[in-house]
C-alpha cells in the first residue's frame, strides 16, 4: 500500500467518505476486487471511521451550562457595546478612568500574552502534591466528617459541574475523613481523604476531563474493562481512569498494588 | 445582514446560529488541547470573535464552518505561541508501519478492536497524539462530521490538502491503536 500510484489511496478515502461520482465508484469497485491490500484498507478504515465517530460523539464532555456560559459572556459585550454606545453620545462626560482601566487592561493582557508563563504541573504530579499535603496536615478540607452520605450531599450542591459520588472504602479498611471542593488541573474537582490501617492515607479525587491529557503512565491496567493508568510519584501511587466525562484519581502510599487493587474495586464502567 | 436590526434582534439571530454548534466546538477544542479549561476559554474567545464580527457574516452561509475557522485561528495562535503543547506520534515510515498493522490484524481480533473503540480512552489519546494537521481533519469529518469543503474552509487549506491529510490521518490512528491493541494482547504481537 505503500505505491500511490498503483493503489488509489485518496480514492478509498473519497468513498469511505461517499464522495464518489456513480462512476468512480465503479472504477473502484473494480480496482477493490483484483486488489485485497485496498479492499483491507477500505474495510478496516471504513470502520475505523465509524466507530471513532460513535466512541467520539457519544461521550458528552461538554459542561452542562456551557450555553449559558456563552450567553453571560455575549451579555457582557453587549454591556460593553452599550456603553461605547453611551460615550460616544456624550462626548463630554470624564473619560479618564475609563481610558485608564482599558490601558491597565490592554496591558495585563498584553503582559500575559508575552510574559513568560509557568510551566503547568502534570496532573499525576498534582495529585501526588496533594496528597502530601493531606499527610503532612497542610491540605484544608472543606469538611471533616466520617459521613459518607453527609459529604455527598454537600458535593451534590458545591456547583461542581458534574456528578460525584464519594468512595467508600469501608470494606478495605479506610475511613472517610473529610473531603470536599478542591481543584485540579485548574477545573473544580471533588476531593476525598481517608485514614487507613497502619497509619496510611488515600486521597481521591474527580474532576472534569479526559484521561488521554495525561502523561505516559509507567504501567497500564486493564480490569472490568476499564483502563487504569499508574503513576509513581516517589513513595506515592496514584491511579486514574476514567468515567464517562469524569477522570478519577486515587492516590495512596503504601503497596503499590494495594493501591491499584482500591481503584479497581471502586471504578465503575460509565 | 441588515443594518437597521436592533441590538436585540442582532443577538437573537447570531444565537439562533451559533449556539447549536457550540458543543461541537468544545468537543473539538478539548480534543484539540487535551485541557478543559483550555477549551472552555478557546470556545468563549471563539464566540466573542464571532459575536464581534457578525455583521460581516453572510446570512445563508455556513455558520458551522465560519465558526470553525474562528476556532481554528485561535488554536492555531496559541499552537504558535506553544510548540511543546503535545507530543506527537512520528509519521516515519507511515506506510510500513500501516501494512505491518493492517496485516497484524484479522477477523475476530480487529473486530474486538474496533468494538472496543466505541468506549476506550485510548481512542482519545490516539486523537490527541495526532500530529496537529492530521488530527484536525479527522477531528473535523470524522467527529464532528464536517464535508471536506467545509473543512477546507475552517482550516484554510485546499480540499486536496484535507484529503491527503485524513488518508495519513486515519492510517496513523489505526497504527496506534493497532499497537495499543496489541499491547494489550487484544491482537497478535507483530512477528520479529
Amino acid at each position: 500500500m505503500s505505491d500511490s500510484h498503483t493503489h488509489p489511496v485518496e480514492a478509498l478515502h473519497d468513498a469511505i467518505d461517499g464522495r464518489l461520482d456513480p462512476h468512480e465508484r465503479a472504477a473502484l469497485d473494480r480496482h477493490l476486487e483484483s486488489c485485497a491490500a485496498c479492499r483491507r484498507e477500505f474495510d478496516v478504515l471504513s470502520r475505523l471511521k465509524r466507530q471513532v465517530g460513535i466512541g467520539t460523539r457519544g461521550v458528552e464532555i461538554a459542561p452542562a451550562n456551557l450555553e449559558d456560559e456563552l450567553r453571560r459572556v455575549l451579555d457582557a459585550e453587549d454591556r460593553r457595546g452599550a456603553e461605547r454606545s453611551g460615550w460616544a453620545e456624550h462626548p463630554n462626560r470624564r473619560r479618564l478612568p475609563w481610558i485608564a482601566a482599558a490601558a491597565a487592561a490592554v496591558l495585563a493582557i498584553a503582559l500575559f500574552l508575552v510574559g513568560p508563563r509557568p510551566e503547568a504541573t502534570p496532573i499525576p504530579a498534582e495529585v501526588a502534591a496533594d496528597f502530601r499535603r493531606l499527610t503532612a496536615g497542610t491540605l484544608p478540607l472543606e469538611v471533616v466528617t466520617s459521613d459518607v452520605a453527609a459529604l455527598e450531599q454537600r458535593l451534590a450542591t458545591a456547583g461542581l459541574g458534574f456528578t460525584s459520588r464519594v468512595f467508600d472504602f469501608g470494606m478495605m479498611d479506610y475511613r472517610l475523613t473529610g473531603g470536599g471542593r478542591h481543584r485540579v488541573a485548574g477545573t473544580p474537582s471533588a476531593l476525598f481523604a481517608y485514614a487507613g490501617p497502619g497509619n496510611l492515607r488515600l486521597l481521591c479525587e474527580m474532576f472534569r476531563g479526559l484521561v488521554s491529557v495525561l502523561p505516559t503512565p509507567v504501567e497500564r491496567r486493564s480490569n472490568d474493562d476499564i483502563e487504569f493508568l499508574v503513576y509513581r510519584e516517589g513513595d506515592i501511587t496514584v491511579v486514574f481512569w476514567q468515567e464517562g466525562e469524569v477522570m478519577c484519581a486515587l492516590a495512596a502510599d503504601g503497596d503499590p498494588e494495594a493501591a491499584v487493587r482500591l481503584a479497581f474495586a471502586k471504578a465503575v464502567r460509565v | 445582514m441588515s443594518s437597521t436590526r436592533t441590538r436585540d434582534e442582532r443577538r437573537a439571530q447570531f444565537e439562533q446560529l451559533a449556539m447549536p454548534h457550540a458543543r461541537s466546538l468544545y468537543r473539538t477544542a478539548v480534543r484539540s488541547t487535551g485541557r478543559a479549561e483550555d477549551a472552555h476559554d478557546i470556545v468563549q474567545e471563539t464566540y466573542l470573535r464571532a459575536y464581534r464580527t457578525f455583521d460581516g457574516f453572510e446570512t445563508g452561509t455556513n455558520a458551522r464552518a465560519w465558526l470553525f475557522t474562528i476556532l481554528y485561528s485561535i488554536l492555531a495562535n496559541r499552537w504558535r505561541a506553544d510548540r511543546t503543547a503535545t507530543v506527537e506520534v512520528g509519521v516515519d515510515d507511515l506506510d510500513a508501519r500501516f501494512a505491518a498493522a493492517l496485516d497484524g490484524a484479522g477477523g475476530d481480533a480487529e473486530q474486538a478492536l474496533l468494538t472496543r473503540l466505541e468506549s476506550a480512552p485510548e481512542v482519545h489519546r490516539a486523537l490527541a497524539a495526532l500530529p496537529e494537521a492530521y488530527r484536525a481533519v479527522v477531528l473535523l469529518v470524522d467527529v464532528e462530521e464536517l464535508s471536506y469543503e467545509e473543512a477546507s474552509a475552517a482550516l484554510a487549506c485546499p480540499v486536496g490538502t484535507v484529503r491527503s491529510r485524513l488518508a495519513r490521518g486515519r492510517r496513523l490512528l489505526f497504527t496506534a491503536l493497532s499497537d495499543y491493541a496489541r499491547s494489550l494482547r487484544l491482537l497478535p504481537s507483530q512477528p520479529t
